[in-house]
C-alpha cells in the first residue's frame, strides 16, 4: 500500500475512528454499586473548554484550518476533514468531561484551572510543543484528582486521608457520585487514544502536487516563523543547490 | 480514484459511528446486555421472551404476582410490548385490590403499566383474548384501576366487601 493512502487512510478513517471513540469513553462512568453503565453526556463547561483549545491548537499552528478547510481541496475531501475537526471538538470536550470531577468544590476549582489557563494562553506567544505540554500536564493533574485522591475519599474503606480531609473540611462538598474503580481505567485510555490522535494529526493535510501526487504531510507541529511553514518546491531547492555549487567554484 | 472512494468510504464510517455514539448517549442502556436489548428495539428485530412470558403467566394464575411481574421483566426487559405490560397491570391489580380497602402504591404503578400498554398499541386498542381473565381490554383495566384510587363516599358502604375481584 502506497505512502499516500496510508496518509489517506489516517485522515479520513482512522482518526475520525480515534476521536469518535474517545467522545464515546470519555462520558462512561460505571456506578459502584449497582455496576451499571452511565453516559454522562458533555457538559456546557467541557464545550466551552473544547472550543478554547481547538482556537488554541490553530493559534500555535498544531492545526492549520485554512488547509483542512479549503475552496482547493475536493468536496468529499472538504466534508470527510470537517468530520474529523468535528470529531476532535467533541473529543476534546469529553477528554475535559472524563478529568473533570462530576459535582463539589473540586469541580468549580478544576474547572476554573482549565478555563483560567485556556484563557491566558489565548493571549500569550507560545508555541505547539509548549502547548501539548501544558495540556498534558493540565489532564494529567486533573486526572490524579479525580481518579485517585477523590476516589479514595469516597472509598467508603478509606484510611487516614479520608477521615483527614472529611474533618478538615466538614461541610463542603468534595465529592460526586461515587464510581467503580474500572470507571479510571476507561478514563486513562480515553486519554491516552485522545493524546495519540493528537500526535497523529497533521498540521495540514498534504497539499496534492500538479502532477495529481500528493507531497508529505507536516505530522509534527508546526514551527512559528511564518516563512519556515512552507516547504522549498523542487525547482526552489535546486537553485539553492545551483546556487552553492557556483559559490564552491568562486571560492576554489 | 483510491483517493476519492478512501474519503466517501471515511465519510460514511465517521457518520454511522458518530450516530452509533449519539444513540448510546440517548439511550443510556445500563449494561452491555440492554446494549443488545437497544439495538435490537432500534433495528426492529426485537422480541419477548415466549418462554419466559408463559413460565410469568402460570405464576400469575398461582397467584405468584411479584414473581410474575419479574419473569415479565426479564421477558420484557426493553418494556416494548403491549401485551406483557397489560398483563404486569393486571398483576399489580389483582396483588392492590382488597375487599375492604386496595393498595394504592400497586395501584398507581398498575396504572402506570396499563398507561403504557396503551400508549404501545395506539394503532389499535388492546385487547388480550385470556379465559382466566375477567378484563380482557386495557382500557377496562385502566378504568378499574383509576376508579380504584378514587376515594369517595361509596367506600364507606359495607356492601363493599361483597364486591367481586375482576
Amino acid at each position: 500500500m502506497s505512502r499516500q493512502t496510508n496518509r489517506a487512510l489516517l485522515r479520513h478513517v482512522l482518526l475520525p475512528t480515534v476521536f469518535l471513540t474517545v467522545a464515546l469513553l470519555g462520558g462512561v462512568r460505571v456506578a459502584a454499586d449497582t455496576r451499571a453503565l452511565l453516559f454522562v453526556p458533555p457538559p456546557l463547561v467541557t464545550l466551552i473548554l473544547a472550543a478554547m483549545l481547538l482556537v488554541l491548537f490553530a493559534r500555535g499552528g498544531a492545526l492549520r484550518v485554512g488547509s483542512w478547510l479549503s475552496a482547493d481541496n475536493g468536496t468529499a475531501e472538504n466534508v470527510s476533514h470537517a468530520l474529523t475537526l468535528g470529531a476532535l471538538f467533541f473529543a476534546s470536550a469529553q477528554a475535559f468531561n472524563s478529568v473533570l470531577p462530576d459535582a463539589g468544590l473540586p469541580r468549580l476549582v478544576l474547572a476554573s484551572f482549565f478555563l483560567w489557563t485556556l484563557w491566558q494562553n489565548q493571549f500569550s506567544a507560545f508555541d505547539a510543543r509548549r502547548l501539548l505540554r501544558s495540556l498534558a500536564a493540565l489532564f494529567g493533574t486533573a486526572f490524579v484528582v479525580k481518579h485517585l485522591l477523590l476516589a479514595s475519599l469516597t472509598d467508603p474503606a478509606g484510611g487516614w486521608l479520608r477521615r483527614l480531609t472529611a474533618a478538615a473540611l466538614e461541610g463542603v462538598a468534595l465529592t460526586g457520585p461515587a464510581y467503580a474503580a474500572s470507571t479510571g481505567y476507561v478514563s486513562f485510555f480515553a486519554l491516552a487514544l485522545y493524546v495519540s490522535g493528537l500526535a497523529l494529526t497533521p498540521a495540514a493535510p498534504p497539499a496534492p502536487a500538479a502532477d495529481g501526487s500528493v507531497s508529505p504531510g507536516q505530522l509534527a507541529p508546526a514551527p512559528a516563523a511564518p516563512q519556515e511553514l512552507a516547504e522549498p518546491s523542487e525547482v526552489e531547492t535546486r537553485a539553492r543547490l545551483d546556487d552553492g555549487a557556483r559559490k564552491k567554484t568562486f571560492r576554489e | 480514484m483510491r483517493q476519492r472512494l478512501i474519503q466517501w468510504v471515511g465519510i460514511a464510517w465517521t457518520l454511522a459511528y458518530a450516530a452509533l455514539v449519539v444513540w448510546l448517549y440517548a439511550a443510556a442502556p445500563q449494561s452491555i446486555a440492554e446494549v443488545k436489548t437497544q439495538a435490537s428495539v432500534a433495528a426492529g428485530t426485537y422480541e419477548v421472551d415466549r418462554a419466559r412470558f408463559d413460565a410469568g403467566r402460570d405464576l400469575f394464575l398461582r397467584e405468584q404476582y411479584a414473581a410474575a411481574r419479574g419473569e415479565w421483566g426479564r421477558a420484557d426487559p426493553a418494556r416494548r410490548d403491549a401485551r406483557t405490560q397489560f398483563y404486569v397491570a393486571y398483576a399489580f391489580y389483582r396483588e392492590g385490590w382488597g375487599r375492604v380497602y386496595n393498595d394504592d402504591a400497586l395501584f398507581r404503578q398498575g396504572l402506570e403499566a396499563v398507561n403504557l400498554a396503551l400508549n404501545l398499541s395506539s394503532d389499535a386498542p388492546l385487547t388480550v383474548e385470556d379465559p382466566e381473565l375477567k378484563m380482557h381490554t386495557a382500557a377496562e383495566l385502566k378504568a378499574e384501576l383509576e376508579q380504584g384510587l378514587e376515594h369517595t363516599a361509596g367506600d364507606l358502604n359495607p356492601l363493599k366487601v361483597f364486591r367481586e375481584r375482576k
